[in-house]
């Protein structure tokens, strides 16, 4: 069976789908990245093989996510896109008519505007990551519940407080000052989701035409919470795609399968004993001109895979011609 | 800022005037100078202090920034930046400017108060040779935009143009500035190219300062060609001070052109480039794929801009870029390769449902 395998290396979590030729989700993985992406790529990969059905042959990979080139670089990807791509095309595929995709990972939120299938407009927050799920990961081990808990508890609220979500410093102390002043647990809950949703579209949906369908995707469509503030912020019911939290790894697999198939190529995949390989990443400071630049080193058992992180691409093509001269 | 030091140091040199050229801008100039700005002021501030620190340290005695009412923060960049580095205890003379009131009789007033007794015929050649200068550069840029988008080989149009702008700044006269510059259209040209691509044309527009300096952008423009994109922009400094400093008199500008664009969704200056900005989307839309927009971190005229844009009714995505020390390399990518995925599938889309024979290259 051929499978087209897509790898989301976020800030916060590693996704890794496989999808077969019709595009059903074969098998999947979803660990958190730790700060260690090279690792959990490689550990991802060796759970894979023991998932995946014994016939099965990848034919095509993908990745995205913040880590994309590194993931590409080690495991021999096909193609590396970007999360809003990817997440455009996942969405494409569970909800045809699809007109606005919004989603929210670890440490970004993106709006997708789509019109007759394609995407037309896309917005990231740029300089403030409040209202991301790393910050409702935060404030939930602040209060003592479980991630798991937050949404569970914030339904439970009937008269929620306003909480500022401008920011998360300052979201935080006004929900310490709302907490000393005897508000419960669950309206401070819910008041924080609806200040998020408040700071989502003021920021990034400002400006942007929200029509239906609303495809809601990501880590923190987990959030009951969340998603009834959105409801009744924009008046619509929210889809929420069955494998919500795979989206980027759906589409990056996706995308591998158009271009695998468009291309009549054979895949650059190194195989899934990837796992095997010792991976070595180091960095150094760069002293050919002013800029002094962080460069990054990527090494597979000793040998230099990739380097980059550079104003100018110098260090990228010696690294490339050292891959070339190399024996294979 | 950009090439903007070539007719410069080229206008004082000719007449004798020592010149102490600022080294290019660096990480090393953006923290002299954000560690000696007020935190919250924008990038240029942060930047051309810097700049003026780097030239002090290298024995500049007097320093030179222009100035002027009714602009925005930049009006007043030299009074503080003055103010900042007296308080750094160096010494030094700091003449401030009204370009935008005097217009070339300031310069020209200005060169000669600075060369002493030099002749007034004198004074114009210099300032005149230092002007082809920069519109020779201006041309060659155009051309680089234009070839980056197609190179097969990606970098060689950036190192020519490296290259072409030492060899024009080192130009002693005319003859061997139209030299260098034909020598270097020339390579341009002959760098080999994939003729049959139609790349996506996006305009760059926004704050002057961020537009022009590409340390300022992250190379904004560098990084578009390297995934295909050519890139325009009405923004050139040698337009600027020919529009600036010349034609304001007759009226003719185009900045005027964008400001009548503009008027039926912003009808007034907001200070800085803001107007022009709108006027840029209005302007525009029919003929570019998209529109990269340029400004530093909180500066006003153009969060009005921004903020303005998506009422502007015309049909072309805008993607912001806002610029400052604290901007993330792997952010921007992302958000550039997402951007041209995006005019890309818009294109090809728009190809497809365009009646057969017709052709929008």
């Amino acid at each position: 069976m051929d499978i087209y395998l897509g790898i989301d290396v976020g800030s916060v979590t590693t996704k890794l789908a496989a999808l077969d030729r019709e595009a059903n989700l074969v098998a999947s993985l979803y660990i958190r990245t730790q700060g260690k992406p090279v690792l959990m790529v490689q550990a991802g990969l060796k759970d894979m093989a023991q998932r995946l059905p014994p016939d099965s042959r990848i034919a095509g990979v993908g990745t995205t996510g913040s880590a994309r080139y590194l993931a590409g670089v080690i495991t021999g990807a096909d193609v590396v896109k970007n999360e809003i791509t990817a997440h455009a095309v996942a969405a494409l595929h569970y909800v045809p008519q699809v007109q606005t995709v919004m989603e929210i990972g670890g440490q970004d939120s993106k709006i997708i505007i789509l019109r007759e299938g394609v995407a037309v407009d896309f917005a990231m927050n740029t300089v403030c990551a409040a209202g991301t799920g790393s910050f409702l990961d935060q404030q939930a081990s602040r209060l003592g519940i479980k991630i798991e808990d937050f949404g569970p508890t914030a339904l439970k609220s009937h008269t929620p407080v306003r909480i500022a979500g401008r920011c998360t410093v300052f979201a935080e102390s006004d929900m310490v000052h709302k907490q000393q002043m005897g508000h419960g647990l669950e309206d401070i809950l819910y008041g924080l989701c609806e200040a998020m949703v408040r700071n989502y579209i003021n920021n990034i949906g400002m400006g942007k035409e929200i029509l239906p369908p609303v495809v809601f995707q990501g880590g923190v469509a987990f959030n009951q919470g969340i998603v009834r503030a959105f409801e009744k912020e924009l008046g619509t019911k929210l889809i929420i795609p069955p494998h919500h939290e795979l989206m980027g790894a759906i589409g990056a697999a996706l995308l591998a399968q158009e271009e695998m198939e468009d291309a009549h190529k054979a895949t650059k995949f190194k195989g899934l004993g990837v796992s095997e390989s010792l991976y070595e990443t180091t960095s150094f400071d760069c002293k050919a001109c002013a800029n002094i630049c962080e460069i990054a080193t990527i090494k597979a058992d000793g040998q230099v895979l990739a380097r980059w992180g550079g104003r100018c691409d110098m260090w990228e093509r010696a690294a490339e011609k050292k891959r070339e001269g190399a024996p294979t | 800022m950009g090439q903007v030091h070539v007719p410069l140091t080229t206008a004082f040199r000719a007449l004798g005037i020592p010149v102490v050229p600022p080294p290019p801008t660096s990480k090393r100039t953006l923290s002299l100078g954000a560690k000696h700005s007020p935190e919250s002021i924008c990038l240029p501030f942060k930047l051309t202090l810097g700049n003026l620190i780097e030239c002090l340290e290298q024995g500049a005695d007097t320093l030179i920034m222009p100035t002027g009412a009714n602009l925005c923060r930049f009006g007043y960049y030299a009074r503080v930046q003055e103010q900042i580095l007296t308080d750094l205890g160096f010494k030094f003379q700091m003449v401030r400017t009204d370009l935008f009131g005097s217009k070339i009789l300031g310069v020209a007033r200005l060169i000669k108060q600075l060369a002493g007794d030099a002749p007034l015929l004198q004074v114009i050649a210099a300032i005149r040779f230092g002007l082809a200068k920069l519109a020779l550069l201006d041309e060659l840029e155009r051309e680089v935009q234009r070839v980056r988008a197609r190179e097969l080989e990606k970098g060689a149009a950036t190192a020519a143009f490296k290259e072409a702008i030492s060899a024009v700044e080192a130009a002693p006269d005319p003859v061997s500035l139209k030299e260098a510059f034909r020598t270097y259209s020339e390579r341009l040209r002959a760098i080999p190219g994939d003729a049959a691509s139609a790349p996506l044309l996006v305009g760059i527009m926004g704050e002057f300062y961020v537009v022009l300096e590409p340390f300022s952008n992250m190379e904004v423009e560098i990084e578009l060609g390297k995934l295909g994109v050519e890139v325009r922009r009405s923004l050139f400094v040698s337009h600027w001070t020919k529009f600036s400093l010349f034609l304001n008199a007759f009226g003719i500008t185009e900045k005027e052109r964008l400001h009548r664009a503009a008027r039926p969704y912003l009808s007034r200056d907001v200070g800085g480039d803001g107007w022009e900005s709108v006027g840029e989307k209005v302007l525009h839309a029919a003929h570019y794929d998209g529109l990269v927009h340029l400004a530093p971190f909180t500066c006003m005229p153009e969060i009005i801009a921004q903020n303005i844009m998506p009422a502007v009714n015309t049909d072309i995505p805008v993607l912001t870029i806002v610029c400052d020390e604290q901007m993330g390399r792997a952010g921007l990518a992302t958000r550039l390769e997402a951007f041209v995925d995006l005019l890309r599938r818009r294109r090809s889309r728009g190809r497809a449902l365009a009646p057969s024979g017709a052709s929008h290259s």
